[in-house]
């Protein structure tokens, strides 16, 4: 990602319109007993076009909004979600992966390593009360809903960030899509 | 793949990042309610409200959509539910207005005082509820009431039906309440009418069950009475909830041998997923605080 001033406001403005949707709207609309939840998304998308620091450091603000506009534990979610951004921008840097549909398995993997290592976090914050099984239901449903929304959002975001990527995954994609129709009969298929 | 400086400052980086993180949650458990960090907290969400308000009444079509779908699925197997209950509560209130027609005739005869089952005077204020949090282990939501309506910190806050948590957090126009699934919860009950007293603790993740924890062994606790806030408190330490407010039915009875107490479980009154509107007590009922005073029973104030 090239770090300029214009890609912190985007980069910032994407995570306040996320965490306020998240807890005004998507938070509050429950499905099968369990809700969406945008900010690892949202993580996981900058991270994926952005890379390993982009992606630490926005998990880092992520976390920092979310512990500040929700009044949990400081420190908590931005320790999680920094851990997040970090994991998915180093898949992406050591994989170069560039299937259209990869935003899917990578929004719930992040999801899932968001809902595991939180709730490792406040076990070791002591929450001191008794924790019903349904924890994990609810975790699954959640990772199934962001898996549902992750195409959006990765597009969302890829669209916002854009022109401050310094390598856009779908665009080398299409790069190396060669045309098949070039030369001579007997070489269709090869670049000449 | 990568030069060593790129890697020195991608490392670099993560180690700041997950520095500040550790710093951020030390400083957080260091501090009192009134440090730089919850100040912080405080300041962030009078900035946000406005915000969340306008997005939450712009949006709230869209949650009625989704919940529209959720309730016809549901609504299926309320309806036999529902249909015995109000059977129930017919015959109920058949038998309660006897009662209440025997009370009234008592009243005369006798003239004495007796106050209803919910706490009278308590000047309940009506707020929206704008914002909740994503994660099951801090279970708050944020009105938009705040000091500036009257509601101060640990006021007692109910929703349809019964008790849903209290005031932890109150800014000019906003308030954020912890509600009884949170699970740093604890609130003194006691089961109606054998009296049987407890704290009511969460099960996190599970909205719809809480357990009444601490009810001695001989006290008989049946499937189906209700639970009331017991208001109970010693000369120190006083319950910040007044004295019967209902907070659930008793679902389940668990009578193990080797513990010391029964752990009772409990289905709240008030639907903790889907709360719109809430209200909180601003008051606290003039007759109950030299009532609770005294009496024995450590009680919590979480």
């Amino acid at each position: 990602m090239i770090i300029s001033p214009l890609a912190f406001l985007r980069v910032g403005l994407l995570l306040l319109l996320g965490v306020i949707l998240q807890l005004s709207v998507v938070g509050q609309i429950g499905v099968l007993g369990g809700y969406a939840d945008l900010t690892p998304l949202l993580v996981a998308a900058v991270a994926y076009y952005g890379g390993s620091v982009a992606g630490s450091a926005t998990g880092f603000a992520a976390g920092v909004l979310l512990d500040l506009a929700t009044g949990a534990t400081m420190g908590a979610s931005s320790l999680v979600l920094t851990a997040v951004g970090y994991a998915v921008g180093r898949f992406r840097e050591v994989r170069d992966p560039s299937h259209g549909l990869l935003p899917v398995p990578i929004g719930a993997a992040a999801t899932l390593g968001w809902a595991a290592a939180y709730a490792g976090v406040s076990f070791m914050l002591d929450i001191g009360a008794t924790v019903s099984p349904l924890v994990l239901r609810d975790a699954l449903i959640t990772v199934l809903l962001n898996s549902l929304l992750a195409l959006p959002v990765f597009v969302g975001a890829r669209k916002l960030l854009r022109p401050s990527l310094a390598v856009d995954p779908y665009d080398r994609r299409r790069r190396r899509r060669a045309p098949r129709e070039t030369g001579p009969i007997g070489l269709r298929g090869l670049e000449v | 793949m990568f030069d060593q400086r790129t890697i020195r400052r991608r490392r670099a980086v993560l180690g700041v990042f997950v520095g500040l993180s550790v710093a951020l949650l030390t400083a957080y458990f260091g501090e009192s309610g009134g440090g730089i960090l919850h100040a912080l907290q405080r300041g962030a969400q009078e900035a946000l409200a406005p915000v969340e308000t306008g997005a939450s009444r712009a949006l709230k079509p869209v949650r009625d959509m989704f919940g529209w779908f959720g309730d016809t699925v549901d609504a299926k197997g309320d309806n036999d539910k529902l249909r015995k209950e109000v059977e129930s509560l017919r015959s109920r209130l058949a038998r309660a207005q006897t009662a209440q027609r025997d009370v009234r005739q008592f009243r005369g005869l006798v003239g004495l005082q007796r106050e209803s089952g919910f706490p009278q005077g308590t000047q309940p204020v009506t707020a929206r509820v704008i914002a909740r949090s994503p994660t099951v282990w801090y279970s708050s939501i944020k009105i938009d009431k705040g000091s500036g309506d009257g509601v101060r910190i640990e006021q007692p806050v109910i929703a349809a039906g019964g008790l849903i948590g209290k005031v932890t957090t109150v800014t000019g126009g906003t308030a954020e309440v912890t509600l009884i699934t949170d699970a740093q919860s604890a609130v003194a009950a006691q089961v109606m009418p054998d009296g049987a007293n407890g704290i009511v603790r969460p099960e996190v993740g599970n909205p719809n069950d809480l357990l009444l924890d601490f009810v001695e062994k001989g006290r008989r606790v049946t499937r189906g009475t209700t639970v009331v806030t017991s208001g109970f408190g010693t000369g120190r330490v006083r319950s910040i909830f007044p004295r019967g407010i209902p907070v659930g039915r008793v679902s389940k009875v668990n009578l193990d041998e080797i513990d010391l107490y029964q752990r009772v479980h409990i289905r709240p009154f008030a639907d903790l997923r889907r709360l719109d509107f809430v209200q909180v007590l601003t008051r606290r009922p003039p007759g109950q605080q030299s009532a609770s005073s005294g009496q024995s029973g450590q009680v919590v104030t979480p």
